[in-house]
């Protein structure tokens, strides 16, 4: 769990899970994402509600990390150029605890500096396992938004229920990473893997 | 025929008259002819409310013209519409009372000209914003044009002014999101047009925009402070209004398929219903569209 090996293969079930024509569709979908047009972000109704799910995981879970404690909260965004946009533009004056929020769009590689929150978005799935990998032991939340990401190593997973914008979370990873999940998130989790 | 034409013709109906000077409707032409509207309104008032004249086809075909042209003469003012009303009414009684219809030509032809003349003005009413003035002289076209002809289809003509009073509404809620009870107004006026027809297209597509536009909008309006519990009913809230848009809008690109602001407007509202397989289903299919003038 939380391993490198794990999340490839996790990923490849994932992927042999798809139908064919599902998959006829992402592939070009992941190729032509660098130049799909972004979507207008007054109407993008998810990246506001991510957003507001990062706020409220960021004020319920505690970092044992002293290093953490200390300085701007960062909650690093790869991939979701809306979701960053409205960090900036909701949170970004904000603080968690005595922490002033930081919100960085971070560039696209594995090679992810110091965060407390970091937000992987569906269009760098394939840098993750290097992103896991790397992140081992450190204090960072990986915070994702595919199917089986808890198994992978992320501790926070939004998943889509009934049509609606939901979260599940793994104890076992938010330990790892030196996390402590508030009572009131693990509670309104929509799945909670122990 | 002409109304100077009309008005010689009612000179030979009427010579007996002609030659009695103290009659009512003699001095009402007479006035009507020289100009005077208000002389004849009272005269021809005067006559249609004698035992003499209350059933002469004459006398309430005369009164009609009198009023339309105390209507032409006060267009958009309140005694304008009275003096119309008055004038479509006389008109009317004139048709059911000239057994043989001698005057049914003229008198249907200005019947339908103030008919036209409120939808007209219903027209001018709502690019003026006036909304309720819009409806009361509409009201006033439907129960006209169909007293005059019960089976006249007005479908057309209602469907396109409820989809333009539809819009009104629409642009009304938009300038001030707080005011629902345009948005609700819009909602009806849409409904009202799709009970007429199904298959209106402008109807389904405004009425499918107008609830995924209120989803967002209560999505957009969550204080950044909101706790999960909040976030989530919020969410469920807006979850409803993008339901409810999905069949309308489905009705429209049914309708059109390859209109791109339908299959725009699905790809948001699956988005926004967290269906990401219908969503990309539809942002394919934009991409695939070849250019248009809509796009």
């Amino acid at each position: 769990m939380g391993s490198d090996k794990g999340a490839t293969k996790s990923m490849r079930r994932a992927l042999a899970e798809l139908p064919f024509w599902r998959l006829g569709l992402l592939l070009p979908l992941l190729l032509c994402s660098a130049t799909q047009q972004p979507r207008d972000s007054e109407k993008d109704t998810t990246s506001i509600l991510q957003a507001n799910y990062i706020y409220n995981i960021a004020k319920l879970v505690e970092w044992k990390d002293d290093g953490m404690r200390q300085g701007n909260f960062i909650v690093g965004v790869l991939g979701g150029a809306n979701l960053y946009q409205e960090l900036i533009k909701q949170y970004s004056t904000r603080t968690i605890g005595k922490q002033p929020i930081e919100v960085r769009k971070l560039p696209r590689s594995a090679d992810v500096e110091r965060c407390h929150i970091l937000f992987v978005g569906k269009s760098e799935l394939g840098l993750l396992p290097e992103i896991y990998k790397r992140n081992q032991g450190k204090p960072t939340m990986v915070v994702t938004e595919y199917a089986g990401a808890l198994d992978d190593g992320a501790v926070v997973n939004f998943v889509k229920v009934e049509n609606l914008l939901k979260y599940e979370l793994s104890m076992a990873n938010a330990k790892t990473h030196g996390l402590v999940v508030g009572l009131t998130l693990k509670n309104l989790a929509h799945r909670v893997q122990e | 025929m002409k109304p100077r034409a009309l008005l010689l013709l009612l000179l030979l109906a009427l010579p007996a008259l002609a030659l009695r000077a103290q009659d009512p409707l003699v001095e009402a032409l007479r006035k009507y002819q020289s100009g005077d509207l208000q002389g004849a309104r009272d005269m021809v008032d005067k006559a249609v409310g004698s035992e003499q004249h209350a059933g002469n086809a004459e006398a309430w075909l005369l009164r009609g013209f009198v009023y339309k042209d105390l209507y032409k003469a006060t267009t958009g003012t309140a005694e304008g519409d009275a003096a119309r009303d008055t004038a479509l009414a006389s008109l009317y009684r004139t048709l059911g009372i000239d057994k043989d219809s001698t005057y049914r030509d003229n008198a249907v032809q200005a019947y339908e000209f103030l008919s036209r003349s409120c939808y007209n003005e219903a027209a001018k009413a709502l690019a003026d914003g006036q909304d309720t003035r819009a409806v009361m002289v509409f009201d006033t076209y439907r129960e006209s044009m169909l007293l005059l002809s019960p089976k006249a289809d007005l479908r057309a003509r209602e469907t396109e002014f409820t989809n333009a009073l539809g819009t009104l509404y629409t642009r009304r809620f938009n300038e001030d999101r707080t005011r629902t009870e345009w948005f609700e107004k819009a909602t009806d006026t849409y409904r009202g047009v799709l009970r007429i027809d199904p298959e209106n297209y402008g109807a389904n597509y405004n009425l499918a925009t107008l609830f995924y536009n209120m989803g967002v909008s209560r999505i957009r309006a969550l204080q950044a402070e909101a706790d999960i519990i909040t976030m989530q009913q919020v969410q469920e809230v807006a979850r409803e209004y993008f339901q409810l848009a999905l069949p309308f809008m489905l009705k429209a690109h049914d309708m059109n398929p390859g209109r791109s602001e339908t299959i725009l407007g699905l790809e948001g509202i699956y988005y926004s219903l967290q269906d990401e397989m219908n969503s990309e289903k539809f942002r394919q299919l934009y991409e695939t569209l070849p250019p248009q003038e809509d796009r």
